[in-house]
């Protein structure tokens, strides 16, 4: 076992003195992270989009309604745009608004003579957040409204949701966050997993091989480097993330251990991958080849919610899929502990299958 | 120290090493001298336990490399073809990482890391990371990483390849050292020069089959090589044939006024009954050329030492 922290005090000594590569792997995410915030503001709270109103009343009281989006910090996310029902129905289906608010006719006289009327507001299906917000701000604004009349509330708000399996609770960050952390965390995966390589063509490996060592504590202590390197970056983003994007995170120690061990198992699954290639020429191949498509559909790239259904569902099946969507179950405190054993069971396969493939590769 | 019998190893159809069997002893320095690909490094690699022999039989201190490998990896220093270091660590580092490797540890570990870079010439760049090192120093701290734990027996693969011939002079010197110390030494090579000036005993490996071993000595007089001693001077050709008939084994290649040419085994022990018979000529120059491990190479597999 010491011979592991000696490996993992090489690998890491290595690391500090050659930090390039691992910082450009950091980067990529992180650009895309900082872009995206600048882009949606801290917290994601101010998106932009079209709130169209099909007003059949042109009441006071429906006008009142469609200014009230057109102000204050609404007015910041929404333009608002008059329209008819059918029209407005046409263009959300071509996802060029967020929402649809229908006013029927006779809702000023209704509300002035305290008769029950309902508003109906159709979402865009395609949209998380800006409809969410929509549909919160009217009914809001109603329940204002109605506590303006005496007895029980007489405008009923309508919304026609589509309901969304993958909807998490901790808003735009906890969307966005935890796909992009782990980009880097299987970039980060791969070029460590690629040093095994150069390792091996400077014949340090074999030499490492004709010691009394054995090259189960060497993979060993690639492996507490390792984990080590992305605990330090787990810890970092998540830390970044709750300051600038307003992350909720319900367990903050369980997070960084969750990252840290599903970047062990990438590591060790893109180490066996680097193993099988015939050249260093032909593992950087392979690894580029496996990465980005697993990075995209995994949700590094676009958070599941803004893909097509399908590909979010193969993308949730990834192995960096599955341990984000686990990150966010642990980021809003719901993981089932069955995960974490499912985890430990994928970490013991992939631990066997590397030891197995390292004595083979080292000669 | 290092036993090897009957070594055999396949790559399927192809036989890298073909029964090899040979011994080298504490204190010796062994060559295994053979061209590219005869075998050299693989049969290294089976002493060293990193390749598993097809058949045949291993012991390294008493130690079989198979069954009792941690133990017999224990005995082993290895010093391998290629520049096996961290190029990001420094000499001191590397020696570190090595020696850890070798199980050192603490008071031992840090002695022994001066010792060898002292040995080596490298105290004053110990800190530096090794990139900035040249190739000869690269290839000095190779063979300090090899030497850190002080092993029995010390496996040098080729370890002068690509190197300046100063760092070549140096490094033999240190092989010397070690084998001075009592270290038993495995050293294969391409180059002629280096294994007869370097090794005690030779083996010549060819298409992975180990055709010759011995001394230089015994190898030249196994082949019937002889030695060729040229005189110059002023003679008389018939009475030199004449006084050289009654010397056994000595033949006369060429014989005028001025030159002098004879063909015999063992020269250097055999000039006073040669000076002996020419009593009377005037012997003005004397050379004594032996038959070159090259020209023994030539003649044991028939073809040139290939690079």
């Amino acid at each position: 076992m010491r011979f592991a922290w000696i490996s993992a005090w090489k690998d890491l000594l290595r690391l500090r003195r050659e930090p390039v590569t691992l910082l450009t792997w950091i980067a990529i995410p992180s650009f895309i992270a900082v872009v995206t915030t600048l882009v949606f503001g801290p917290g994601g709270a101010q998106p932009h989009g079209t709130l169209l109103i099909a007003d059949n009343d042109h009441g006071i009281g429906a006008t009142m309604l469609g200014n009230a989006f057109g102000q204050g910090s609404l007015g910041k996310m929404f333009t608002v745009e008059k329209t008819s029902a059918q029209e407005g129905r046409r263009k959300l289906d071509q996802g060029e608004a967020s929402a649809l608010l229908v006013i029927p006719a006779g809702f000023t006289a209704s509300f002035v003579s305290s008769k029950p009327v309902a508003i109906q507001m159709v979402r865009n299906p395609a949209q998380r957040i800006l409809p969410e917000i929509a549909e919160e701000a009217l009914a809001t604004m109603l329940d204002r409204a109605s506590s303006m009349q005496a007895g029980a509330p007489l405008i009923q708000l309508e919304a026609t949701v589509i309901p969304d399996k993958t909807e998490q609770p901790g808003g735009f960050a906890a969307i966005l966050l935890p796909g992009a952390l782990f980009m880097g965390v299987f970039f980060i995966a791969g070029a460590l997993a690629a040093d095994v390589w150069r390792e091996r063509t400077s014949g340090a490996l074999r030499r490492v091989a004709t010691t009394p060592a054995s090259l189960g504590a060497f993979l060993v202590g690639k492996l507490i480097a390792s984990a080590l390197v992305f605990s330090v970056i787990g810890a970092a983003g998540l830390l970044a993330a709750q300051r600038l994007m307003n992350l909720r995170v319900a367990n903050f120690p369980a997070a960084v251990l969750w990252i840290a061990a599903s970047g062990c198992g990438l590591y060790l699954a893109m180490m066996l991958l680097q193993s099988a290639a015939s050249s260093e020429r032909v593992a950087t191949l392979l690894t580029n080849f496996v990465t980005l498509p697993l990075v995209m559909l995994g949700g590094g790239f676009f958070p599941f919610e803004w893909m097509p259904r399908p590909l979010a569902s193969i993308g949730q099946w990834t192995p960096n899929g599955w341990c984000v969507m686990r990150l966010r179950a642990v980021l809003a405190g719901t993981l089932e502990p069955s995960a974490y054993g499912v985890m430990a069971a994928l970490l013991a396969v992939a631990w066997l299958a590397s030891i197995r493939n390292i004595r083979r590769f080292a000669c | 120290m290092i036993e090897v019998e009957q070594l055999r190893k396949q790559y399927g159809d192809f036989t890298a090493v073909h029964d090899v069997s040979f011994n080298a002893r504490a204190g010796e320095i062994f060559g295994l001298l053979g061209p590219n690909g005869a075998g050299k490094t693989t049969t290294i690699g089976c002493i060293s336990s990193l390749l598993a022999p097809t058949s045949g039989r291993i012991r390294v201190m008493g130690h079989d490399v198979v069954s009792d490998g941690v133990a017999a990896r224990r005995s082993i220093g290895v010093v391998p073809q290629e520049i096996a270091l961290y190029d990001d660590l420094s000499a001191h580092e590397n020696l570190a990482y090595w020696g850890g490797a070798q199980g050192l540890r603490g008071s031992k570990l840090h002695d022994r890391i001066r010792e060898v870079l002292e040995l080596t010439g490298l105290v004053d760049r110990a800190k530096e990371p090794i990139k900035q090192f040249s190739g000869g120093m690269k290839r000095r701290l190779n063979f300090a990483c090899g030497i850190v734990h002080e092993p029995k027996v010390l496996l040098l693969d080729e370890p002068t390849v690509g190197v300046d011939p100063q760092s070549r002079v140096r490094l033999l010197e240190l092989v010397r050292e070690q084998a001075r110390a009592g270290t038993c030494v495995l050293y294969t090579t391409h180059y002629m020069e280096e294994a007869e000036s370097l090794c005690d005993r030779l083996g010549i490996i060819d298409h992975g089959n180990l055709i010759a071993q011995g001394t230089l000595k015994e190898l030249r007089s196994m082949l019937g090589e002889r030695d060729v001693l040229r005189l110059t001077g002023a003679f008389h050709p018939d009475r030199v044939r004449e006084a050289l008939a009654s010397v056994d084994g000595v033949e006369i290649i060429h014989a005028d006024e001025a030159l002098l040419s004879l063909a015999m085994s063992d020269a250097s022990h055999r000039l006073p009954l040669i000076f002996g018979a020419l009593n009377g000529a005037e012997v003005r120059g004397t050379t004594l050329t032996q038959p070159s491990l090259e020209s023994l190479f030539i003649k044991l597999t028939g073809t040139d030492l290939r690079e």
